[in-house]
């Protein structure tokens, strides 16, 4: 029977009509998977961070869909490694929001991959979740979708300022960093932040991260008076030969700065153990020791990975921690708000107070950075023990 | 102060004149300028970590096989990128053929050993209570390397029938291919030679500049500006400018530091090619009438 233009658009307005009004929707689409668009890098130059946070991601999905799923339904992590590769996440994203229709997307997980995925998941107003600290990524009228469970890059510099100006009281601070742009960047945010604060900045230098001898950079910071070394920098190289020289130099000033200070990648390029001495990273409160113990929450978490014998031993704490905060924040929104796209955002809109393992996540509609200041602190790079590091002196507990 | 620029200096430079050779060695036995000569300076580290950080060899062994493996990349370098396009030489497709080896190279060695810097052993126990620990190895091994590989081809190249024979294929490849010259084969062997010499800048500078895939870069950059400034196809003048570059390069940290420490760097090369196009040690080439 031939089927007329007219009937197909009076078909399409009752069905219309019926979805507006509430109708039940078919029984088969209570039954599918939620999905989740998942965008690690799993491989590549990046991956260490991504390795780390999928270890958690995958915990708490299997927990929850061992448990029964959402009202049901089961979660779907659809991953695309991004290979941390800016257009592979791009290609990626395409696929998850318009062909796979997820109903959330937890990344990309770097922010090099995030610079460039937000704009396009934003423009096919999908909500997104991710844990990337670059400050720009979060805007709610850019990408009123778009969430931080993480803190952002200003977070971590003012984290780092607090514990040398306010915590270890020294004044006259070295600032510098490599020549990329999260490098040179970091400096020029940081360094007005610190003079605020009351300090004085006696030396600031963007430093080529390749040059082999950073004896005459550290002579000229000595004779500048300088009490600590602000380094930023993800790169173990460059990281390593500034505790070399000060070592060497037997100056005894602490190193404060980036996670890269605390990596197993510039452990290994140390001359001697002892210069990882009085250097001291950025982390997390609720993962890091605290008088020999990690906060209740972690505590458990790292109890329940112990018992699901999860290996954490060769990553960090906070990596798996982050992952697992991540994929429950989403189950627990599903849960209360369903799947439909506003209603999601409308429910991460109220979130106060989450009590994640890595942080405590608090949004609104005018902020959806949700790390409080606070449990940004820094730690003894030289405590690693099951993951975590010790809390570094001066901190009341 | 004065101490650490000329140790520092002079080792630094040291690694960029070997490179400098390994260009040379190469460019005078085929007239190609081979872009490889960085691949393999950063191959000699991170092959050196391998062989004796990973794998657990003494570090002769772990030597003896780094020159072997450059040779062998050296070889591979002349049938791959330099034969196939002798024929046009005029076009300079040397410089897209050998760039895009060393460019694979390097992929791969980022893909399987990592993009982050690793650590090189220390080669020669030294007690460092000794009085031959007063100047540390990773200062004067790349020293010691330049120096033995300047001797060691003047030594082939004036005293050695094998040399002359390399120095007539550089000289003219027409007329010594009709003396009878096997120039195929003489062409083969400098590869060779130059395979050795670029491991070797690499795996005595490796505990300065660690183990590293990001060098290949550096290495290209820094090792052709002693070329530059020395000459092409002169060995001595690219020791000459390698050691200055080195010097220069670290006063330039010591009294500039940070980026404009390279900015000083690449304004005097500039500078020098302009007043000197044909570098310090080489001769103005004559313009056929």
């Amino acid at each position: 029977m031939p089927v007329s233009r007219r009937q197909v658009l009076a078909g399409s307005a009752v069905s219309a009509a019926a979805l507006a009004s509430g109708f039940p929707a078919p029984a088969i689409a209570q039954n599918e998977p939620i999905k989740i668009g998942y965008l690690p890098a799993l491989t590549g130059p990046s991956s260490s961070t991504g390795v780390g946070i999928n270890r958690g991601t995958q915990l708490a999905v299997e927990l929850v869909n061992k448990e029964g799923g959402i009202k049901g339904r089961k979660i779907e992590l659809i991953s695309r490694d991004t290979q941390s590769d800016p257009t592979k996440a791009v290609n990626a994203v395409a696929e998850l929001t318009q062909r796979a229709k997820a109903s959330m997307i937890w990344g990309p997980l770097n922010s090099g991959e995030a610079l460039a995925a937000t704009p396009l998941i934003a423009r096919d107003k999908v909500p997104m979740l991710h844990p990337c600290w670059v400050d720009s990524l979060i805007d709610v009228k850019k990408y009123p979708m778009s969430f931080r469970i993480a803190p952002t890059n200003t977070q971590v510099g003012k984290g780092a300022n607090h514990y040398v100006v306010n915590v270890l009281k020294l004044k006259k601070v070295a600032v510098i960093s490599d020549t990329t742009g999260y490098g040179t960047d970091s400096v020029n945010t940081y360094v007005p932040m610190l003079k605020a604060m009351g300090a004085e900045v006696v030396y600031t230098n963007h430093i080529d991260a390749a040059n082999p001898d950073l004896k005459p950079e550290l002579l000229r910071m000595q004779s500048a008076g300088a009490q600590a070394i602000m380094p930023w920098s993800v790169n173990a190289g460059f990281l390593s030969r500034i505790c070399n020289t000060r070592g060497a130099m037997n100056w005894d000033v602490p190193i404060v700065g980036q996670t890269t200070l605390g990596s197993g990648q510039t452990k290994a390029l140390l001359e001697k153990p002892e210069y990882w001495n009085k250097v001291y990273s950025n982390n997390f409160r609720n993962c890091c020791y605290i008088g020999g113990k990690l906060p209740p929450r972690a505590a458990e978490f790292v109890e329940r990975l112990k018992k699901d014998k999860v290996e954490f031993g060769d990553t960090l704490l906070w990596w798996v921690a982050l992952g697992w905060d991540g994929a429950m924040m989403m189950a627990e929104t599903f849960k209360n708000a369903g799947t439909k796209n506003d209603d999601i955002v409308a429910y991460m809109n109220k979130v106060k107070g989450w009590p994640g393992i890595y942080g405590t996540v608090t949004w609104t509609p005018e902020q959806h950075n949700g790390f409080p200041d606070q449990e940004v602190v820094m730690c003894e790079v030289n405590s690693l023990k099951d993951g975590a590091f010790n809390i570094a002196p001066g901190y009341s507990s | 102060m004065l101490q650490s620029i000329v140790s520092y200096g002079l080792a630094v430079g040291a690694v960029y004149a070997l490179i400098g050779i390994t260009y040379n060695v190469m460019f005078s036995a085929s007239r190609v300028f081979s872009f490889t000569a960085g691949m393999l300076g950063m191959l000699g580290g991170v092959l050196g970590a391998l062989f004796i950080n990973k794998l657990g060899m003494n570090a002769v062994l772990a030597f003896l096989l780094v020159l072997a493996a450059g040779a062998v990349l050296g070889v591979i370098t002349e049938i791959l990128t330099v034969r196939p396009v002798l024929k046009s030489i005029e076009q300079h497709l040397y410089v897209l053929s050998t760039l895009a080896f060393a460019l694979m190279i390097q992929q791969v060695v980022a893909i399987y050993w990592g993009t982050e810097a690793q650590p090189f052993p220390v080669l020669v126990p030294i007690d460092p209570n000794s009085a031959l620990s007063i100047i540390d190895q990773k200062i004067w091994l790349p020293v010691l390397a330049c120096i033995v590989t300047i001797v060691g081809l003047e030594l082939l190249y004036r005293r050695t029938l094998i040399g002359r024979a390399f120095l007539a294929i550089a000289e003219d490849s027409y007329a010594a291919r009709a003396l009878g010259l096997p120039e195929t084969q003489l062409r083969i062997a400098s590869y060779a030679i130059a395979g050795m010499i670029g491991v070797l800048a690499g795996f005595t500078g490796a505990q300065m500049l660690l183990a590293y895939f990001g060098n290949q870069a550096i290495l290209n950059f820094y090792g052709f500006v002693p070329v530059a400034l020395g000459g092409m196809g002169s060995n001595r003048g690219a020791v000459v400018g390698g050691l200055a570059l080195g010097l220069f390069q670290q006063a330039a940290n010591f009294l500039v530091g940070g980026i404009f420490a390279s900015v000083a760097v690449f304004a005097v090369f500039i500078v020098v090619l302009l007043l000197r196009p044909e570098g310090l040690a080489g001769a103005a080439a004559a313009r056929r009438v």
